[in-house]
């Protein structure tokens, strides 16, 4: 045996080991104490519309499929699934024996129970491309006739026309399986005491104090690790700091302007776990209100933002400049936009042409941004890059309700919006953010309207997966990058504080959170 | 004086930007569900309707429904109130404790440094902001000692009561001792302390008989006023130390614009402040029997 083959079986027998010894640790018992920084709205899937509602909602409740940690499509209460050459119409074949926790077997009939009632509930656009569904949302139709059950174990959904990411859709907590029973019984009733089929089943939730949870021994994948899971409710971010000091929560955040501090500390480092997720930070223009309706005035001020003094000053390093829209952590994708280089001469004399020389002319420019120490950091230097072109900012900071009321309405017309992936797919960031169809609320608050974007972005949505399709949405990305709609400031990361006793935690794109998305199950506590 | 509040409230609340309907909807909404929302919140009714609606709605004890939980507004509301109600009681608890005695301690020694050492501490506790003196006795007696629970109700444990009520009762312990050392100082000069102090009785007998008794008029006074205080204080100190009171629910109502639930917090908060200084009216009686006379003729 040569000296290297020999390192390589001695490497290969330690990953094994050490593979061997992961799996044998897994220890059942014990409770994982996590935090929410605000109470959840509701636990019942139809109703909810927040991350921190689903984050419980996704260990109560089963979907038809999961996304496993590369947010691949996987079986879930849906043991396999068919989809037909038109890629319209998707077959799935329900788990034979799955169970609700009141001890009731699935069926197809809660499928198209529960898919119905969410459909009318505070997401319906995870329903909206199933053949009528339109019609029943508005309350024009007494089913969604897409939605079609073959048997007790077979579901049958069809689409108005191919969605490649309808999978994801699928396996969305808005389509959560809810036993008709048990609404029927709880009513309103069924927010605050959530019954599902998921590896955990609901115990009590102290309104702004915490929700408990506890393992169902009869779950379909068998009894999940952790006997208890506890979401503490704890709004003061020092506060939450103090407790993960003190051993009191397992898992928390990394306060405002710490990153730094945390990873250098001795007795924290090895608990700061950071990585990329499917969201990005931007600034937008509202391309209806002047100035900003020329875009030479929008390519200005975008020339003149320099995001990486940003992320390295303000936000430590624990980010990463975006010089696209989509992250390039999305699966599949490969980042080849170029965000407006920066370039203060350019920017003067675009300035200059577009008759604001130094920006005489200009006035104040209203700059909104919602309540956040950080936002207020970045319009802070924002400000001052733009000083530096001549052009004033007027900062104006209000909450999220006033602010998302004037940036959907609007009022607005340069303003701070990040935006994070509902799934992971660039149809959700460049359809929904970008196409004229959707200008408004439904995401497109630049109110950009471009036939040609709009073409590429229609092609793309009902393309299959494959590169084909993510050439149309590079090219639409870079397209709403050179009209500087948009000015990408970075992609977002989960940062964290993970005790080093919690192990198969998932740090999956989708988690803007250590506490979101993670399949709970799959945890154990090794102590 | 509580419906003017509601009215106030009613119109701040419709002078704020934001709409309920569409701070319930997360990052995007769809104009026919935040249509069929502001329906089902009523919010496409003119303004007046709207109060005239929650006004006759409460002369039958219905304070509504939540925007943001779908639940009736009482029961959003019931089921933190025991949170704030304890808070509030052990605040006042610690403030009139501790205030009437650092007060009493001053007014026995004045113009000693002991005086001075505890009118200092009780400048320094009305002028100390709630949320930085949560987080430093946090820091001290859970972090470095280890005594006390950061945060958190704990099941209404005692012990996860104290830093909290400590916290808030701070705010109102100071104006406490200062009201109780100048009124003793006040009292201690009336003919009738000397008249006491000759019939031979113990210092500490006049002082607690007689002259405490005689101070306490304007220190209840002084109380009552405080309830705002502690009205005002509960949100931050509810926020510092995770407890599931009515002052962080008014918080988060406020954020998310939930009308019914905002009006519902500020009632109660309003009937607290009015209800207390009644009680207070009410103590003087006890304490002044000067008064009593006064309501009998």
């Amino acid at each position: 045996m040569t000296r290297a083959a020999l390192v390589a079986a001695l490497a290969l027998g330690v990953i094994v080991a050490g593979l061997a010894g992961a799996a044998g640790a897994a220890k059942p018992g014990g409770t994982l104490r996590m935090v929410f920084v605000s109470d959840p709205p509701t636990l019942d899937p139809a109703h909810a519309s927040d991350l921190t509602s689903s984050a419980v909602i996704r260990q109560v409740f089963d979907a038809l499929l999961e996304l496993d940690d590369k947010l691949v499509p996987a079986p879930a209460l849906a043991e396999r699934w068919m989809v037909s050459a038109d890629h319209r119409t998707y077959t799935f074949h329900l788990r034979r024996g799955a169970k609700f926790h009141n001890g009731r077997e699935v069926r197809a009939a809660d499928v198209k129970y529960s898919f119905e009632r969410a459909a009318r509930g505070k997401r319906p656009w995870v329903f909206e491309k199933l053949v009528g569904a339109p019609e029943f949302i508005k309350g024009a139709a007494a089913e969604i006739s897409g939605v079609r059950v073959i048997d007790d174990a077979t579901i049958e959904l069809r689409l108005e026309r191919p969605f490649a990411p309808f999978l994801h859709l699928v396996a969305y907590d808005a389509a959560s399986i809810v036993p008709r029973e048990e609404v029927d019984k709880r009513g309103a009733g069924f927010a605050s005491h959530p019954v599902g089929t998921g590896a955990f089943r609901f115990v009590s939730w102290r309104r702004d104090d915490q929700v408990v949870l506890e393992r169902f021994p009869e779950h379909f994948r068998g009894p999940a690790h952790l006997e208890r899971v506890v979401f503490r409710v704890i709004p003061a971010e020092a506060t939450r700091f103090n407790e993960y000091v003190t051993g009191q929560l397992d898992v928390t955040d990394i306060p405002t302007g710490r990153c730094r501090a945390v990873q250098a500390d001795p007795k924290l480092k090895a608990d700061v776990a950071i990585w990329p997720t499917l969201g990005t930070s931007a600034l937008r223009f509202n391309v209806e209100r002047a100035p900003f309706s020329d875009v030479r005035v929008r390519r200005a001020i975008a020339h003149a933002i320099d995001p990486t003094i940003i992320v390295d000053r303000l936000l430590e390093g624990c980010v990463t400049p975006a010089p696209g829209i989509v992250p390039p952590v999305l699966a599949g994708w490969t980042a080849t936009a170029r965000r407006v280089p920066l370039d203060r001469e350019r920017a003067r004399s675009l300035l200059a042409e577009a008759g604001f020389p130094s920006g005489r002319g200009l006035g104040p420019l209203a700059y909104h941004f919602n309540t956040s120490d950080a936002n207020q950091r970045i319009a802070e230097l924002i400000q001052a890059q733009l000083k530096e072109i001549g052009v004033t900012l007027e900062l104006r900071r209000l909450d999220w309700a006033a602010h998302i009321k004037l940036v959907d309405d609007g009022s607005a017309g340069f303003f701070r919006q990040g935006w994070i992936a509902d799934y992971p797919d660039p149809e959700n960031f460049l359809t929904v953010l970008f196409h004229s169809r959707n200008v408004g609320a439904p995401g497109n608050t630049s109110r950009y309207r471009n036939p040609a974007v709009d073409r590429l972005l229609d092609e793309a949505d009902t393309m299959p997966s494959g590169a084909p399709r993510m050439k149309r949405y590079q090219e639409a990305e870079q397209m709403i990058l050179d009209d500087a709609v948009w000015i990408s400031l970075y992609f977002y990361a989960s940062r964290g504080l993970i005790k080093p006793h919690v192990k198969g935690l998932e740090r999956s794109a989708q988690s803007t959170a250590p506490e979101f998305l993670a399949p709970l199950r799959k945890v154990w506590l090794e102590r | 004086m509580v419906l003017g509040v509601t009215v106030l409230v009613f119109a701040l609340n419709a002078a704020a930007l934001g709409d309920p309907a569409r701070a319930a909807m997360g990052q995007r909404a769809d104009p026919e569900t935040l249509e069929r929302l502001r329906r089902e919140y009523a919010l496409d009714r003119p303004l007046p309707v709207q109060y005239a609606t929650w006004l006759a709605r409460l002369a039958r004890a219905d304070l509504g429904e939540s925007f943001r939980e779908q639940r009736p507004v009482r029961e959003v509301i019931v089921e933190r109130l025991p949170a704030t109600a304890r808070l509030a009681l052990a605040a006042t608890l610690v403030s009139v404790v501790f205030g009437v005695g650092i007060g009493a301690i001053a007014a026995v020694r004045a113009r000693s440094t002991l005086d001075h050492v505890l009118m200092g501490l009780a400048v320094l506790g009305i002028s100390t902001p709630v949320f930085w003196l949560g987080l430093m006795l946090a820091l001290v007696f859970s972090v470095t000692l280890g005594w006390l629970p950061v945060s958190g109700y704990g099941d209404g444990a005692l012990r996860n009561l104290v830093l909290p009520a400590v916290t808030l009762g701070a705010l109102h312990m100071g104006t406490v001792a200062r009201m109780t050392r100048s009124s003793l100082l006040e009292v201690v000069r009336q003919d009738f302390m000397a008249t006491a102090r000759a019939k031979g009785l113990s210092e500490w007998t006049v002082l607690g008989k007689h002259a405490l008794r005689n101070a306490l008029v304007p220190v209840v006074t002084v109380i009552g006023i405080g309830l705002a205080d502690l009205l005002v204080g509960a949100p931050l100190t509810e926020t510092v130390f995770a407890w599931p009171g009515v002052g962080r629910l008014l918080v988060a109502a406020v954020g998310q614009r939930d009308l019914p639930v905002v009006m519902g917090a500020v009632l109660v908060f309003a009937l607290v402040y009015v209800l207390g200084n009644l009680l207070v009216d009410l103590a003087y009686l006890v304490i002044d029997p000067r008064m009593r006379d006064a309501v009998r003729a």
